[in-house]
């Protein structure tokens, strides 16, 4: 099988997946290596399901194939839990420790999803990144960069193809500003995190 | 994004006009051109629907202004009437119709096929593989329009369109750019009476006949690998995923592939070469089987019969992607369809993963509005009012616990069936339409119900912008493509010019617009011509708007003392901000969701529902 590298991203229209995509797109142009990144837009993206399917190295089909991700990051958990399919026994699995239920609907909650996930044996991090992006930021909104710096340090496959700095050119390369050093910082603190879950 | 990419393309071909209607997967095409607008030196516009955009780009280009008009899959089906003509008399600069197809329908009520408008109007379809492809395609097909002086359909799909990838730019765009244009009066040409049209046509015939004889060769047509028995024939992004399952398969150098970037009128010269040498051929193209069809055609006229598969072995409703394509191959040879990867099984979970289709945002002001109009129906005595809806966010009010959009076939579909609805049935209909799609094809029924003396109520849902897409200004919010000031045409204006008796409300303040509406609706049953516009700025943009600014917008929290838990706000509202965490009696609002627009705490039975935080003084600027 040659090695395109399967990265989905998985939760809910208007948490900042497209963000994440592009942030790790430009990491990839950074870093020398060819990518693709297909995203929904339009209605699909009013608080409905959204994926965003990036692959790292060359080839031009866009859309990842079901059981072939190499790291698929979850947003939220639900989410996470309905894009399972596109995990194989080897995927890691980095999931956002966030449940937002659709309205007035009736869901299995948290516990259940991580249990259920690590009762197939795969590789699950779960990460509190709306709390990382709350205390630094004073909101949810760069939870996404929280994940995507605890999925970084978690990660040897992404690892081996990007360099932690390719991530921070990638964050330079869509933020400014103020808005870059506070998720320049939550990135960081998230990775930093990662690493030391790493290691114990 | 392949988007961008097709702009950039555009711009490098010396393009000097550009418009457009919003609409997915079409819309950052012409936002990007507008985007640079001014420093590229070009003119850009949101037109009011794609007819009136693809008008105003084809003039440009019969003037010897290379223009770009983009749209939607079914956007054509707006800007047709024009297409169809602009076939016959051709064009004098480079001219380009991008239509954005949506197989899969991510965000459109069908997946049609756009091909067949090239073969509909003798218009040539060019279509690329990839963003990289379109990039450098789009170039191509302007020498292409220029060449034959005939407008080119550039299609490209959601997965084309919506696809990031680094893109290599080739060339600078050009400093001198064609902006100032000629009008020639070459009156055969640009007035279609029949003794012109005729000759148009003999032109138009000669134009698809030559292109049929002399295009086939890349980047229109590329044969890879020529000279083996087995064939595949890809179109479009389909080649992409055709020479991956390939490769997955190590099966790379047994097949000759054929990759077409030019499927409409499809070149035969390489098709009837490669077939000569072939004993098994597979068509792989997305939706429709117009490629198989020519293909067929080419083979008859050359009395070749290889053993030809295409939409028996390959899906023609849904979009391909690389599984469907590798099942599709592994048929083709007779193997198991089976790939090299495991998916995993879904998670047997109690209850299942609730589906998650898309809802109105916290603070929406549809939201607002579609309370106001149940309940002063009710107060009205207005009995099971049917609504017929339209295309935007607001479609989402067809679900609960609204139920206030019952039909939505296209734009501005919500006035013409519902005043077709009002002659037949006995109960009040209302037609809703948001504010960008009266602009674009509401007004034209909107005087056909006083015309005709229709018994339909129109609601516009005012929210300033074409939100659905992204925020696009039009006629209502006061600013161009290129962000100038502009006139504001205000909606109620129109409908009062036509005849209506108009009511404005504030969705905001619920009860003094339940009053209002219902007032509105007593009207309706003395038979009056009556039109509400409910006028509140989108959230999005409110939030996105106050933060700019610096204002803080309230939040709202629930008592847990004084809520009863007769869960009213969330029945009714169906806010995503306002949730009951598991096994718990009473709802609580989600703070950092939740955008201050008050309507849980205007609905709350028992005044359970306060502020949280207080806003700045000046909040409510944020949302008018």
């Amino acid at each position: 099988m040659p090695k395109r590298y399967n990265i989905v991203v998985a939760g809910v229209g208007g948490q900042g997946l497209l963000t994440l995509g592009r942030v790790l797109g430009n990491a990839a142009i950074e870093a020398g290596i060819d990518v693709s990144i297909a995203e929904t837009h339009g209605l699909s993206q009013r608080g409905g399901s959204l994926i965003v399917q990036i692959r790292l190295g060359e080839g031009e089909s866009p859309m990842i194939p079901r059981g072939a991700a190499d790291l698929l990051i979850g947003l939220e958990a639900l989410e996470t839990a309905r894009q399972i399919i596109y995990a194989n026994k080897e995927t890691r699995i980095v999931m956002n420790k966030f449940i937002w239920p659709p309205p007035l609907e009736i869901y299995p909650d948290l516990d259940q999803i991580i249990e259920k996930i690590k009762g197939r044996k795969l590789r699950l991090y779960v990460i509190d990144a709306n709390k990382i992006s709350e205390e630094i930021v004073g909101s949810i909104i760069s939870a996404n960069m929280a994940i995507l710096g605890y999925s970084y340090a978690v990660d040897p496959g992404l690892q081996e193809r990007l360099e932690y700095k390719h991530l921070v050119k990638g964050l330079e390369r869509v933020f400014r500003g103020k808005v870059l050093e506070l998720n320049k910082k939550v990135l960081a603190t998230a990775y930093d995190l990662g690493r030391k879950q790493v290691e114990k | 994004m392949g988007n961008e990419a097709i702009a950039r393309g555009a711009l490098e071909a010396g393009i000097c006009f550009a418009s457009a209607y919003p609409g997915t997967p079409s819309t950052e095409i012409v936002e990007s051109l507008a985007s640079v607008a001014k420093e590229a030196g070009i003119y850009v516009e949101w037109s009011t629907n794609e007819k009136v955009a693809f008008e105003a780009a084809y003039a440009a280009a019969i003037s010897y202004v290379r223009s770009l008009v983009a749209m939607k899959h079914v956007g054509v089906n707006v800007a047709a009437d024009i297409l169809m003509s602009s076939g016959y008399a051709g064009t004098n600069a480079g001219f380009i119709i991008v239509s954005a197809d949506d197989p899969g329908q991510h965000s459109s009520q069908n997946e049609q096929d756009n091909r067949w408008y090239g073969m509909l109007s003798h218009i040539p379809v060019v279509e690329p593989s990839s963003p990289r492809d379109a990039y450098k395609l789009v170039k191509e097909a302007y020498r292409l329009s220029e060449k034959y002086k005939q407008p080119i359909i550039f299609r490209s799909t959601t997965r084309i369109s919506h696809t990031r990838q680094p893109v290599l730019l080739e060339e600078d765009v050009p400093a001198e750019k064609k902006c100032r244009g000629k009008f020639e009066r070459t009156i055969e040409r640009w007035v279609l009476v029949p003794a012109h049209g005729r000759k148009q046509k003999r032109r138009m015939m000669n134009v698809w006949k030559q292109i049929r004889e002399e295009e086939g060769h890349p980047p229109f047509i590329t044969v890879f690998n020529p000279g083996r028995r087995k064939v595949i024939i890809a179109d479009g992004i389909a080649y992409a995923h055709v020479a991956e399952a390939l490769e997955l398969m190590g099966k790379t150098n047994e097949y000759t592939v054929v990759k077409v970037n030019l499927p409409v009128p499809l070149p035969y010269k390489p098709i009837v070469e490669t077939l000569q040498d072939a004993k098994h051929v597979l068509i792989v193209e997305e939706l429709d089987p117009v490629v198989e069809m020519q293909v067929k055609q080419v083979m008859y006229e050359n009395g070749l019969a290889p053993d030809l598969h295409g939409k028996d072995f390959v899906p023609e409703n849904g979009e391909l992607d690389l599984d469907t394509v590798y099942r599709s191959i592994a048929l083709f040879e007779g193997r198991e369809p089976v790939a090299p990867w495991e998916p995993m099984k879904p998670l047997d979970l109690t209850p299942k993963i609730p589906p998650r289709p898309p809802v109105m945002c916290p603070g929406c002001p549809h939201r607002n509005t579609f309370y106001i109009v149940k309940v002063a129906a009710n107060k009205a005595r207005s009995k099971n009012p049917i609504f017929t809806g339209d295309i935007g966010c607001y479609t989402l009010g067809y679900q609960k616990p609204f139920y206030t959009q019952m039909t939505s076939f296209e734009m501005g579909g919500s006035i013409g069936v519902a005043h077709g609805l009002s002659k037949v049935v006995d109960e009040p209909v209302i037609a809703v339409i948001g504010d960008s799609t009266f602009y674009h094809a509401g007004i034209p029924g909107s005087i056909n119900i006083i015309y005709n003396k229709g018994k339909s109520i129109v609601l516009v849902l005012d929210n300033f912008y074409t939100a659905m897409t992204g925020h696009q200004p039009h006629p209502g919010t006061g600013k161009t493509a290129m962000g100038e000031e502009t006139y504001r045409v205000p909606i109620e204006k129109i409908l009062e010019t036509i005849g209506f008796e108009t009511y404005v409300i504030n969705p905001m303040n619920v009860k003094e617009s339940i009053n209002k509406v219902a007032e509105a609706f007593e009207k309706y049953k003395e038979g009056k011509p009556v039109a509400i516009v409910s006028r509140m700025k989108c959230a999005l943009q409110a939030i996105r708007d106050a933060r700019h600014k610096g204002i803080k917008l309230p939040v709202y929290t629930i008592l847990q003392d004084k809520c009863t838990g007769c869960m009213v706000c969330v029945n009714l509202l169906g806010c995503p901000a306002i949730i009951v965490p598991k096994g718990a009696k009473k709802p609580v609002i989600l703070s950092e969701l939740c955008a201050g627009c008050g309507l849980c705490a205007q609905v709350c039975p028992f005044n359970a529902i306060v502020l949280k935080e207080k806003g700045s003084p000046n909040w409510i600027e944020a949302w008018f």
